[in-house]
This record gives structure tokens, sequence and C-alpha cells, in this order.
């Protein structure tokens, strides 16, 4: 689907850039299935998390280095894995993996996160 | 018979032969050759100490002869021995005789032998040791001489490695400390406030999940939830290996479990499609 086209030649570049985020974010509302929505919610908790652990390490202290490294890890490794879940699921996506269904990509999806969880937890000490 | 015996008392009288010194005579010249001391040695009574300087010359001369006949001999073995009483310390030093008895030695201190004790501030003993297959040995002192202190012994190149090195002192860095408590709180509300937008999101979106707790489903998220409590489990208590242990028996009954569930999936979706 197009944009729209911009009224009139004087409007500011700012106002046409939020115009083509709100024309984005209105597609992206319509369009996408409600499950892909559940994981890019997902998905945007992962990457807070992530962010806030950063700022909390740079910010106050990395004292308990192995707790912050494992806990930035896992949502680095859970962004990783939960992208990859929906991109395998997305039916947009369809003609390139033919041969792995959406099923199979939850099961290999499961399988990641406990071995990444397993990994978190023996960093945590 | 008769011959042997007098062959038996020739070696007797022979081994009864003893050696004695004739003219033993000591002089200490510099090194050009200007006499500073001369004078012959007495064999009972040790002569005032010899003092040489760095660059003198002690010369000693003697003649060795058979007691009996007077004729000179050249022992087997001639040796001067210089020994310092204090510190135990002795060198030897080889004597060359001519086969008439005839002995001379030289100590130059420019070009010292090899086989002179260190010395000190103490004097060294010297004295002649003979000895001979044929005459009885003998052993001389002659004279206490003062010698110039040896240099210091050049330092090993290992030297430094032969001391106690000193103690070994750790220094460990201040213990990190936790920040105060309500900064920890704060933070630990903030990383924890996404768990709100999550709910919040998925409450917005709104995925119905009808078949949640069908029974071909609940095993599976019961199973994977045991593995996630294994694992807090595991952080909290148990050792490694107990983890793999209990891991892989859930491991087996998980994946009976999943294909259930996923097959059973599959079709609900084939279904509706």
């Amino acid at each position: 689907m197009a944009g729209p086209k911009s009224s009139s030649k004087s409007s500011s570049a700012s106002s046409e850039t939020s115009a083509a985020i709100a024309t984005l974010w209105k597609s992206y509302l319509d369009e996408t299935p409600d499950r892909l929505k559940f994981i890019d919610a997902f998905l945007s908790f992962i990457v807070l998390s992530g962010a806030l652990q950063f700022m909390y390490c740079v910010l106050v202290t990395n004292y308990p280095f192995n707790a912050f490294l494992a806990g930035f890890a896992s949502s680095v490794g859970q962004f990783v894995l939960t992208a990859s879940l929906r991109a395998q699921v997305n039916p947009e996506n369809r003609s390139e993996f033919k041969e792995v269904s959406p099923e199979r990509a939850f099961a290999d999806f499961a399988l990641g996160s406990i071995v990444l969880h397993f990994f978190v937890f023996n960093f945590l000490g | 018979m008769i011959l042997r015996l007098s062959w038996l008392l020739l070696a007797a009288t022979v081994r009864a032969a003893s050696l004695s010194l004739q003219s033993p005579r000591f002089t200490i010249s510099t090194s050009d050759a200007t006499q500073l001391r001369s004078d012959t040695l007495s064999l009972t009574k040790k002569p005032e100490p010899l003092t040489l300087g760095a660059t003198d010359t002690l010369k000693l001369t003697f003649q060795i002869t058979d007691n009996d006949e007077g004729k000179g001999v050249q022992p087997h073995q001639t040796f001067l021995r210089f020994y310092d009483k204090v510190s135990g310390e002795e060198g030897i030093q080889p004597v060359r005789v001519t086969p008439g008895g005839k002995a001379k030695f030289e100590l130059n201190m420019a070009r010292p032998p090899a086989s002179i004790p260190p010395t000190t501030q103490n004097p060294l003993e010297v004295s002649l040791i003979l000895g001979s297959f044929v005459h009885a040995p003998a052993k001389y002192d002659l004279f206490n001489i003062y010698l110039p202190a040896s240099q210091t012994p050049a330092e090993h190149p290992d030297e430094a490695s032969f001391h106690v090195l000193p103690t070994i002192e750790h220094t460990f860095r201040p213990e990190q400390k936790l920040p105060p408590q309500f900064i920890s709180a704060v933070f630990a509300a903030a990383v924890l406030s996404p768990w709100v937008v999550l709910i919040g999101l998925w409450g917005k979106v709104g995925v119905r999940v009808p078949h949640l707790f069908s029974p071909s489903i609940v095993p599976f998220t019961v199973l994977l939830g045991g593995f996630e409590v294994l694992l807090v489990w595991y952080w909290v208590d148990l050792k490694l290996g107990q983890v793999l242990l209990y891991g892989g028996m859930l491991a087996i009954p998980t994946m009976f479990a999943g294909k259930q569930a996923l097959y059973t999936t599959g079709e609900w979706r084939a279904g509706r499609k």
C-alpha cells in the first residue's frame, strides 16, 4: 500500500515523516495478524527489559556482573529466538519457509528457549 | 734362595732410607729484581712470616737428598701446600724437581697460580710434602707467608636467583558494594515494569487461546513449565550433574507431549483452513 501524498510542497519534512510513521503504524495495526502482534508485544517487552538492564549497568553499577550478563544475554537471546519464530510463522513468509510448519517453528523456539535459559541460569550464579 | 733373600734385604734397607732437605732458601724480590729479603730456611724453626707485595716474586730453592748416601734424589711427588688455618682453605702446588734433586719454585704475585687458596688478612702456612715409593714420606713446615688479599670472586650470573625472594603480598581491590536499597528498589521496579507493558499489550491485542486447556496441549505446557522450574531450582540449589540428569528425564515425556500437542495444533490449523 502506498503512503499518502503530501498535499502541498511547502509542508515541512518533519510533518511528512510523522505522517509516514502514522501511516506505517495504521497499516501495521490493520494488516498484521493478531498472533504476530502478540509476538511483537513480547518482542517489545524483551527490548524494554534489556534496555533497562543495560541502563542500570551503565548508570548504577555492574556489580554482580555475572547477573547482568545473564540478564542481558537472556534478553538478547530470547529476542533472537522470538524474532526467528515470528519470521517463520508469518504467513507472508510462507514461500520462504515452505518446509517449516508453524508447529515446527514453535518446537524449535521452545527447545532453543530451554537451552538458552539453561545457560542463563548457569551464569546467574 | 740366597739371591731372593738379598733382594728382600735390599728392599728393607731402601725402605728404611729417608729423604732430607738441603739448603732450603728463599728470596723475595720486587718486579724490578730488587731483593727485599733473602734467607736460608731452618727446618726446626720457622722464620719471621714472609710478606709478599702485589707484584713481588718469591723464589724458593732447595735440594732433596737421600739421608744415607747424601746424593740428590728426585722424589716421585713434591708438593707445596698453602694452608689458611683460619678459613681452612688450602692449595696444593706441585714442584718440579730435577733428577739431581734440585728444585726451584717461583711464586710471582703478578701472575699467581690458580692453586693458591683465596687469601685474607691471615697468613698462609706453607709446607713441603715429599712422597716416594722407596723412601719414607716427609713433610716440612717451611714458613708462614702473607699474600695480598685476593679479589672478591666475580658474581655468578645466576647469583641473584639464589636468594630468598621478598614475600609476595597480595593487594585486593576493595569489595564491591551494592547500591543503596532505594536505588536498587527503583531500578528493580523499572526492570520489572516491561511486564506491565507486556500484559497491557497482550490485553489490547486480545489473542484468544481456545485450546489452552485442551487435554492434548496441557501436558506440553506443563512440561515446558517444569523445565523452567527445574532451571530455577538449578539456580537455587541443584548441581550441574543433577540438572542434566533431571533435564534428560524430563526431556523424554516433553518430546512426546510436544509432538502430540503440535500435531493436534497442526490438525486444527489444517481443519480451519
